[in-house]
């Protein structure tokens, strides 16, 4: 079990900050927006991290960190990226679809090249020695794992509310929508700051994971792999990104420790070693193409429930929960 | 100005095309109004303008003394003006239920943190929605399949279900964009005693696109016929049925 925490602990923390940006891309997607802004924002909260525990509190590598200090950053990063959400939101969130997508990868250009210039980020080498609240990878999960319950709570509750509601009305029909008096610009917005938040918040506990933090953090390629496991996972209800973010981070390692058994024959075993890559990216074109909905849809939910009927007053009280 | 809608000199243009000209009118507290006119006439541009869908080119528009000329749709629709759609747009993936209670969002306050937390305020607010949504979904013979993607429903169905959600905005004006269209005839009248229905029990004022003339003469008070974009004739179903003008426009010469 020692062995296991030791190896797995930074994958299994790894696997949970994924979950969340899933989570944090999905946000706006539920209002409909396409954005892929949620990498520039998870950089932005690292800076933030980096930045604040070094320069701010003071504290070098071998000090520990303290946990409420961590707090304090999620704070202060949430608070800026809900500010610069706003700032480029209100602009952006006037174009649609693809080009939302475009928009939002520019803005993700925008802080690297931005952070790879300035002095306060470290240039391109970055900032190191970002002081740890844990001494092992594997801690990070009492932070980690409950933070990634809320925000499933999070949207939960809020896909079951007068705000979820607006954006479902958005996302199906956004002409619609503001026939019905919910304001388009306003509930865009806000579920792409939600998002931004999410993201940010992220960073801060990444950078204190990882130790450093660079412009290599939170690019384009990033920006990818969340909108895969979105994809993957399924984009119509919130457990399909957490599925996605869970499944295809530990996939990678699945693949590299499958290549480990004893007996497989050796061209096998290198395969799954080194062409990790290479069967990563099949599972994402084939997982399309098989499951153009994702792993999880809403029709399985229906269909559970059509399995498992509940009596009217349980479904009454269900809709007013 | 005792009106409740009054449009002055209302044009719209879409590059050359004139689709609304010059029109003027007022509909009157209380009323059934009927719009009629052939295919193309602009009769669905006049109700976009109206619902600040689509911006105004020139002219001015009131609602009550409100000026709606430069409003958009959602300020509109919280002054109390509620329609429907032509080619039904029913928010087609979530349940008929969904559909009627986020129409009223207008009538709501809970926010982000009162709905995640399910404070007090939003858990009885939702329950009045539900309940609301709930009668009105009685009222158009859907309820029992309230939890049904919209999208599943018979064409019918979805018109009733679209004024349903309509009426969840707890509207003083209603507009409705041919809410006849592919009925037969006897869908037709009973159509017609719904609408009369709802205008009575929600004490409503209605305006109403349609194509089916005896349908229209017998249920509007008065009617305005449209034809290019202009506004040829108004008044009570008798008079506009012998104006020379609109025969013209509708049999041709």
């Amino acid at each position: 079990m020692e062995g296991f925490i030791t190896t797995y602990g930074f994958l299994m923390v790894t696997m949970t900050l994924q979950a969340m940006l899933a989570l944090s891309l999905y946000l706006p997607l539920m209002a409909g927006q396409l954005s892929l802004a949620s990498p520039g924002f998870y950089a932005l909260g690292g800076f933030v991290a980096a930045v604040m525990s070094k320069s701010v509190f003071g504290f070098t590598n071998q000090q520990v960190f303290p946990l409420p200090l961590v707090f304090v950053e999620m704070a202060v990063a949430a608070a800026i990226c809900a500010v610069v959400a706003i700032l480029i939101g209100v602009p952006a969130l006037r174009l649609r679809g693809i080009y939302l997508a475009l928009a939002t990868i520019a803005f993700v250009e925008v802080v690297r090249v931005v952070a790879l210039n300035l002095e306060i980020t470290g240039q391109a080498i970055g900032i190191f020695g970002v002081p740890q609240p844990f001494s092992r990878s594997f801690d990070y999960m009492a932070l980690t794992l409950p933070m990634l319950l809320l925000a499933i709570f999070f949207v939960y509750r809020l896909e079951r509310s007068r705000v979820g509601r607006a954006f479902s009305a958005l996302r199906e029909d956004e002409l619609a929508a503001a026939a019905m008096g919910i304001n388009p610009t306003r509930y865009k917005v806000l579920a792409f700051v939600m998002g931004a938040v999410l993201a940010g918040i992220v960073g801060v506990v990444n950078a204190h994971l990882l130790n450093t933090w660079n412009t290599r953090q939170g690019t384009f390629d990033v920006a990818i792999l969340v909108l895969a496991y979105v994809i993957i996972g399924g984009s119509r209800t919130f457990l399909g990104p957490v599925a996605g973010g869970l499944l295809l981070t530990a996939l990678p390692e699945v693949l590299r420790a499958a290549a480990g058994i004893q007996g497989l024959p050796a061209p096998v075993a290198q395969f799954l070693q080194d062409g990790r890559l290479i069967i990563f990216g099949v599972l994402i074109a084939v997982g399309t193409l098989f499951f153009p909905q994702g792993l999880i849809t809403p029709r399985m939910f229906r269909r559970w429930r059509a399995a498992h009927p509940q009596p009217a007053a349980a479904r009454r009280k269900e809709a007013q929960a | 100005m005792s009106a409740m809608l009054s449009v002055q000199n209302l044009t719209r243009t879409f590059g050359g095309l004139v689709a609304v000209n010059d029109v003027s009118f007022c509909v009157e507290e209380g009323e059934i109004f009927g719009l009629i006119g052939p295919n193309g006439a602009g009769k669905t541009t006049l109700f976009n303008l109206v619902t600040g869908l689509t911006p105004v080119t020139s002219g001015r528009q009131f609602y009550r003394d409100t000026e709606t000329t430069r409003m958009k749709p959602h300020q509109i629709a919280a002054l109390g003006i509620a329609r429907t759609f032509q080619n039904i747009r029913l928010f087609g993936s979530l349940s008929a239920l969904d559909n009627v209670m986020i129409a009223q969002h207008l009538h709501t306050r809970a926010g982000v943190f009162d709905g995640v937390l399910s404070t007090p305020r939003a858990r009885s607010e939702e329950r009045h929605v539900y309940d609301y949504s709930m009668t009105l979904l009685e009222k158009v013979n859907l309820a029992s399949r309230a939890h049904q993607e919209a999208r599943s429903f018979p064409y019918g169905d979805q018109r009733r279900l679209e004024i349903a959600r309509a009426l969840a905005l707890q509207p003083k004006l209603l507009l409705l964009d041919e809410p006849g269209a592919g009925m037969n005839p006897n869908e037709k009248a009973e159509l017609s005693d719904f609408i009369r229905h709802v205008h009575e029990e929600f004490d409503l004022t209605i305006v109403l696109i349609e194509h089916n003339v005896p349908m229209v003469m017998g249920l509007c008070d008065r009617i305005a016929v449209l034809n290019f974009g202009v506004l040829i004739a108004l008044g009570t179903p008798s008079a506009v049925q012998n104006d020379p003008a609109v025969i013209e426009a509708y049999l041709g010469d």
